[in-house]
Order: C-alpha cells, then structure tokens, then sequence
C-alpha cells in the first residue's frame, strides 16, 4: 500500500467514508472486499487513482477503522490510499439533530476538497464498478464540467458475495431491483456514484454543509445544485453493483409514521433549496497531523466549525430550478 | 315482219332498222329491268323478312336491354347493400384489430408483471429461505443454551443440598 | 492450509487424500466389519493401480469405553501402509459444542472437514467407509487424469446386505467372528455382478448430479479451501450438508462432472436408506435431523477457522494426531451471516432452489 499525497497525481480519486461500528452488519468485511475488487479492476484497466477514506466519528475504545484499512491493504504495493480520521467532536459541533449519527456527506467534503485527482468519484464502501464504468475511466475521456451519474444494480440482500466476480455481479438473477435514473437531475441512489472533475468540484465546493438537519436526500441535492449551475448531468452509460437494498430501505418503514425521528433526519425536508458552501467547507480550517501510515487527524478547532445557522447561503436558483421540478 | 315497202315511202329502211334495233334492245332491256325488279322484289321480300326478322331481333335485344338494366340496377342496389355491408364489416375488423392490440398490450404487461412477480417470488422464496434456516440455527441453540442451563442449574442445586445451602 | 502429517516430503506429495470419518461404534450394527473389509479393498487397488495417495481419518468423539480404530486398523488391515494413514482423533467435547441438535450423534461433515483441511493431497476425495471405488473411478484417479475447479461425482451402487460376506457368525460364532473381522474380503466380481444390485442405481442428474453425494464428493484442494469445506454454519442436522455443498459449488462458480464409472455400497442395517421410514411423522427425532431444511435453496460462507483450525493438535504417534479440546477452536453457536443465498453466474444453473417439505 501506498501512503499517497507523493507523486504525480492520479486520474482518479474515489472517495468513500465510515468508521467501526459494524454497520449492517460485518461493515469491514464488506468494504474491504468492494475495495479489493475495485481496485484490482482499476489497475488492470490501467487507471491511475488513489482512494481517500474519511472516518467520521470514530467510536472511542475500538480500532479506528483506517488503520484496519492500512492493515488490510498493507501487502498491496499498488494501492495509493490516503486516510483522514475526523476528531468525533465535529459531530457534536456541527450538529443541528440529535438523531443523525454519522455526517455522511461533510466526512465526503472532507475527502473532496483534499482530493488529488483530475476527476473526483464519491461513492460508498460497498459499491462495486461495472465493466461499462471501468472502460469508461479506461478511456480518460471524462469531459471537465459534467457531472457523471451511474445506475445502481441492487443485489439480493444475503447473496454469497465471498468469491464474487463479474459472472456473479452481472447475473440478472441476482439482481433485485435497478435504481434506474432519469434527466434532467439523475437521482435515486445518487450518493453511490457521483462523478466530476476536480476543478468543478472545489468550486461547488462540495455537499450541502449547509443544511444539517438531514443526511438524506443530500446526496440529490447536490445534483440540484450542478443543475442550477449549468453543470450538465449525464448518464455514464453503466451501473454500479451495490449487494442488498440497503440500510435505509430496510428501515424506512419503521418510520413512516414518524419521519422526524429517523436516524437520517426527516425525509420530507426541502432538498430541492440550492446551498452556497462557505469558505470553510470540507472541514478546510481544520487543523491536521499525520497519525499513522497514510492517516491524518483533523483536529477539532472551532475555527474549522462554520455558524450554527447561516441562512443566507440557503439561495434560490430561480427559473433552472423550476424547469428541473 | 317484212319491211313495209319503201314504195309506200313511210320510214326509211335505215331508220327502221335503227328504230327496230333500239326496239329490240328497249325490249331486252325491259325483260332485264323486268327481271331485275323481279330479283328486287324477291331481294325486298328477302330484305324485308330480314328486316322483320331484324326487327325482331331488336325487339328481344330492346327487351333484352331492358331486362339487363334492370338487372343491372338490381346488382347495383345489391352492388351499395354489400358496399354498406363490407363497410360495416371493416368497421367490426378495425374494431376487432384495435381490441386485439388493447389485448396484445394488456397481455404483454401481465406477461412482464406476471415475469416480474415471478421474479419477486423467487427472491421472496430465497429470502424466506435464508430465514427460515437461521430460525432453524436459532431455535437449535436456544435449545442447546436450555440444555446447558439447566444442567447447571441442576447441579448448581445439587451441590447446595450436598452443603445444606438453602437453594 | 496447515496439514499436519509425518509422512512426506513436497516431493511425495500424494495426489490423492481420501477423507473417511467414522468410530468405533457398531454404527449400522457392524461397522468395523465392513470399515476394514472395505479399507482393505480400496487400498489395495490404488496400490495395484498405482495411484498416489494417502487416506486422512477423522475419528470422531470416539466412545470412551471401547478401543479406538486407530487402535485396531492396522491389525484388521495388515497391508495397510502406515506410511499413507494420517488419523486424527477428535475430542469428544467438540461434538457437544458444536451441537445445535441434540439428536445429531455424529457430526459427519465437520469431521470431514477436519480432514479436508489437513488432507496433502492436490485433489481429495471425501467418501465414505464403506464404499468401494469402482475401476472406472480408479482409472480416473490416475495423475493428469483430474482437473481442478471440477467437483467429481460418482453414482452410487446399492448391493445387497449378504454381498462378500461369508456368514462366519453362523460358521464359527462370535469369537472367532472377532478374530477374522477385517479379513473378509471383496472381489470385483460381487461387487460387478448386476445380481449383486439391492436396487436399480439411481441416475445422477445435472446439473447437481446429486443423490448418496456424501458417498464420492472429489475436488482439488485449492477449492475446497476456497469454499471452506462443507456446511459448518447450520448444525442441526446432517442430512442434506453433502447435497448442500452442491449448491455452494456451483455457487462458487465450480463445475460438477460425474466421473464416469459407479462406487459400490453394501447394504446394511442402520443405513439411512433403510432407516427413513422408521422416523415417519416424527423427523425431528431423526438421528440425521430434519431433512426438509433447505439444503437445495440456501448456502453458507463458513469462518476461516473452518475445520476446528485452532484445535490443538497433539501428536500421538508417527501419522497418529489427537485433537484436544479448546473453545478457540469452536465456531460460533450461531452465525446467522454464515447463511447466505447462493450467487448465480452468468452461464451457469441456478444454484438453488426451493423444494416444498415432502410430506411425511
């Protein structure tokens, strides 16, 4: 394994957070295979790329899951991977519900604004690539300025992924639903797979740091915000393999009746509002040492910590929004 | 006839001989038209009875014609009854074929709901499999943990008796 | 891999392991019988065929009170190479622990897959012991002849119980029985008879080729370690686990081929072809456990401790091992992740499928 940050950057970056808490169930192992298998596709398709891991709030007395991540990975001379570990009180500070767990998508601005790589991936630890999106990276064609959105294959929850391959990824019988995507804005399971050039992404300056009250539907606000900013959104042509519906489609029931309470805030919230990031996003004043191979700790410094409440970056996009909805 | 003398100086013998020959032929003549207004009269006997018989003809053909026209105005009436009736008829077919292609439509979404509830039931199958095993797995150690449990306890209480411990 | 044996070099490698598992029980009444008469036959004719090999035997929780077949193997079977025989005695602890049935008084394939994990061989066979390889078996057998990645299997001759057998109990009574156990021999020709057939052999189907599977299951080594060996996650039963790692095979991407020619079994009492009937409308009495779980439909991803790993393994005697109880050594009593649906592979059969309980 590669500390990265050294050397010419890499065509990619992918982007992806967590932390140890055994999330769905056996969330490592699950991510250490979605990782190996990516990887090894992207360097035999020849892709330079690195992977920035974000842990956001780590849980105290357990192994910060970077450095599992560094010991996995350790004999895997090819992998460049940068891990940032997030001081846990962030969280507490930038909270505004007690009910969400885990900043999914500041921890993902963590990684963005750090990112090296000419086009920047933010996706989820157990997502797999497609063949389609591999050729399409192969090919270092991406246009600067485009967002890149890609279809996620949702696999039988419980499949037999301990050898997996494509045989296995691209067999229709273990697929359980396609999350297909329609313009103009491309969501439905969009946090999986958005894809942009680097210089784009600083100046969207990431997810909505803005509106903290809810973690779901930010990952479709995002693509509310490249809409509104004339930033076409395109459909890279392939899926992505993601094994089981996930978390929240298997607990979304549960709070039908009381959708303020959900641990992923209130799934009515307005997510189509536009946000402007302050210049502070992405944790970017947030102090930083190197705690072990490849890892950084972001320390926790108010200064790094924007205003509570900050309603004028919530802005209105006018006619480019209404044309979307 | 002998030539009256020419003593009696009446017509000279040339002229009478001319007068007799124009005679002759006048004669021949009229024995010819004679004839031929025999052969006219025959030929318009001929000609009449073809003309009767001709008008006879044109009587049954006028009859005839008569009879077809009407015939053929029966046809046509029939020929504007059938029209009505095939119209009709296309009418029942473009109805029919637009019900066949409401059907072929429904039948091809039942199809792919019936494709894609078979599929749900198989999913469903294969998770209510997955369930029903580790149901399986769960009641085994539940019994195994009650075994255990109360093999402890039973010696447990065993060994408070053996000591006079109040159990 | 950690196999663990006296015998061998790299060099001497066999290129066949074959599992066994069994104790000293009278499991189907005589099972020492018919264990030697049949250890005797097949190493014979690997021997005569010039197949290398070894034979891994897995004894499991032997009972106390009674000699082990270790103990009494070589005797029964005097030319048996102690050279080819790695044995690995199972303490008896391990079979409570590991129990999710009380009724399951052998765990068959757990055993087996002691073996299977210490087994040298580059391709192993896990059988049973009292079946007997035919020739078409053993000529395949031969190195060069096998792939890897293909599970091989073999259909399943039934003889009567009186095969091969001279009725020594009626001859000469029980002591000189005792004596003469193990020597009893078997020839090709009752095992070749058609006279010989208890039944008509039940045809092996694709694409699972299932049917007595535990009786001849033949794979590389690398892939039976890639798939863990058999089921070690549902305990409750044992019926089923062999036709279960059918489906984990080709869940696994696999390939499943018969081998082209039958192995032979002699009837006997006790037998669970003999023996369903007797637990009718009471399976869950059944010393196999209940046979309608759903081996077909469901799949299993053991731990990489499969195979009791961490058990501590005492050397009793050159290619004699006892392995001593440790709770490291014992899987978790419930391992719900472990059940797993098996993946289909673009251009292979479904691997599973749900069969309705049979009724009883």
């Amino acid at each position: 394994m590669m500390s990265g940050g050294a050397g010419p950057a890499p065509y990619l970056t992918i982007i992806a957070t967590g932390r140890n808490d055994d999330f769905g169930g056996d969330f490592n192992g699950r991510f250490f295979r979605a990782l190996h298998f990516n990887h090894q596709q992207l360097v035999a398709a020849g892709i330079t790329h690195e992977f920035v891991f974000v842990e956001w709030r780590p849980i105290d007395k357990r192994p910060l899951l970077a450095s599992l991540l560094a010991d996995e990975f350790a004999d895997v001379s090819s992998l460049s991977l940068r891990s940032f570990v997030v001081d846990p009180a962030y969280h507490e500070a930038l909270s505004l519900n007690p009910r969400l767990q885990f900043q999914e998508f500041i921890a993902k601005n963590v990684g963005i604004r750090r990112a090296r790589g000419a086009f920047v991936l933010t996706t989820n630890t157990d997502i797999y690539f497609s063949r389609g999106v591999i050729a399409r990276l192969k090919e270092t064609a991406l246009e600067p300025g485009v967002l890149y959105r890609a279809a996620r294959h949702d696999l039988m929850s419980a499949l037999d992924v301990s050898d997996i391959g494509w045989d296995v990824l691209e067999d229709e019988r273990n697929c359980e639903i396609v999350n297909a995507i329609r313009p103009p804005l491309f969501t439905n399971a969009s946090g999986d797979f958005l894809l942009i050039d680097h210089q784009t992404s600083q100046q969207i300056r990431g997810f909505n740091e803005v509106y903290r009250v809810a973690k779901i539907h930010i990952d479709g606000n995002f693509c509310m915000k490249a809409y509104v900013s004339d930033i076409p959104i395109v459909d890279i042509g392939a899926p992505i393999y993601h094994v089981g519906r996930g978390t929240l489609h298997a607990m979304r029931g549960m709070y039908n009746a009381r959708p303020g309470d959900a641990p992923w805030g209130d799934i009515r919230w307005k997510s189509d509002v536009v946000y402007d990031n302050g210049d502070g996003w992405g944790l970017g004043f947030a102090p930083e040492r190197e705690i072990d191979r490849g890892t950084t700790f972001l320390a926790f410094d108010w200064e790094a910590v924007g205003p509570m409440v900050d309603l004028r970056r919530v802005v209105s996009a006018g006619l480019q929004q209404e044309k979307a909805l | 006839m002998k030539r009256p003398p020419r003593i009696l100086g009446l017509v000279p013998a040339s002229g009478y001989d001319a007068l007799e020959e124009q005679r002759a032929k006048a004669e021949s003549r009229a024995g010819k038209l004679a004839q031929q207004l025999e052969e006219y009269r025959a030929n318009s006997r001929v000609w009449k009875t073809k003309a009767e018989d001709a008008l006879g003809e044109l009587r049954k053909a006028q009859e005839a014609t008569a009879a077809a026209q009407k015939q053929f105005r029966q046809i046509e009436k029939q020929r504007d009854e059938h029209s009505r009736n095939a119209q009709k008829l296309k009418e029942e077919l473009d109805k029919v074929r637009r019900l066949q292609q409401e059907r072929a439509a429904e039948l091809a979404d039942l199809k792919q709901r019936l494709a894609e509830s078979e599929r749900d039931l198989v999913i469903a199958r294969e998770q209510l499999m997955a369930i029903e095993v580790k149901l399986d797995i769960l009641e085994g150690a539940a019994n195994v943990l009650d075994g255990r449990t109360r093999e402890l306890l039973t010696r447990r209480s065993g060994l408070g008796t053996e000591s006079g411990t109040a159990v | 891999m950690e196999p663990q044996s006296d015998a061998g070099t790299a060099a001497q490698e066999p290129a066949i392991s074959i599992v066994l598992t069994g104790r000293n029980d009278d499991h189907g009444v005589d099972f020492r019988t018919r264990f030697f008469r049949t250890l005797r036959f097949n190493a014979e004719q690997l021997t005569a065929y010039g197949i290398p090999h070894e034979f891994v035997f897995v004894e499991w929780a032997p009972p106390a009170q009674r000699p082990q077949l270790i103990d009494l193997v070589f005797d029964a079977v005097p030319g048996l190479d102690r050279g080819l025989c790695t044995w690995y005695v199972v303490d008896s602890r391990y079979h409570q622990a590991l129990s999710l049935n009380p009724r399951l008084e052998y765990h068959e394939f757990i055993a087996k897959n002691v073996g299977v994990r210490r087994a040298r061989g580059r391709f192993v066979l896990t059988s049973n012991c009292d079946v007997f390889l035919g020739r078409a078996v053993l000529d395949a057998l031969a190195p060069g002849r096998l792939e890897s990645r293909v599970v091989y299997r073999a259909q399943r001759y039934d003889l009567k119980e009186t095969v091969g057998e001279r009725r020594l109990e009626e001859a000469v009574g029980q002591r000189r029985l005792d004596e003469t156990v193990g020597q009893q021999r078997v020839a090709w020709t009752d095992l070749e008879d058609p006279e010989n057939l208890a039944r008509p052999p039940r045809a092996l189907k694709a694409p699972f080729l299932a049917g007595a599977t535990g009786d001849f299951l033949l794979l590389d080594r690398e892939s039976f370690h890639q798939v863990r060996g058999f089921n070690e996650i549902y305990r409750a039963a044992r019926f089923g686990i062999d036709r279960n790692f059918l489906v984990k095979a080709i869940s696994s991407g696999l390939s499943i081929v018969d081998i082209g020619g039958p192995v032979y079994h002699v009837d006997h009492a006790g037998s669970y072809h003999l023996a369903a009937d007797a637990y009718a409308g009471r399976q869950h009495e059944a010393p196999w456990g209940n046979r309608d779980w759903h081996s077909r439909g469901v799949s299993y991803v053991n731990p990489p401790t499969w195979g009791l790993q961490h058990a501590p393994a005492q050397r009793v005697a050159p290619g004699h091992w006892f392995l001593d109880f440790s709770w490291d050594a014992v899987p978790p009593m419930v391992d719900l992740r472990g059940v797993v649906i098996p993946a289909s592979r673009v251009g292979r059969p479904s691997p599973g499928r749900y069969a309705p309980p049979r009724s009883e």
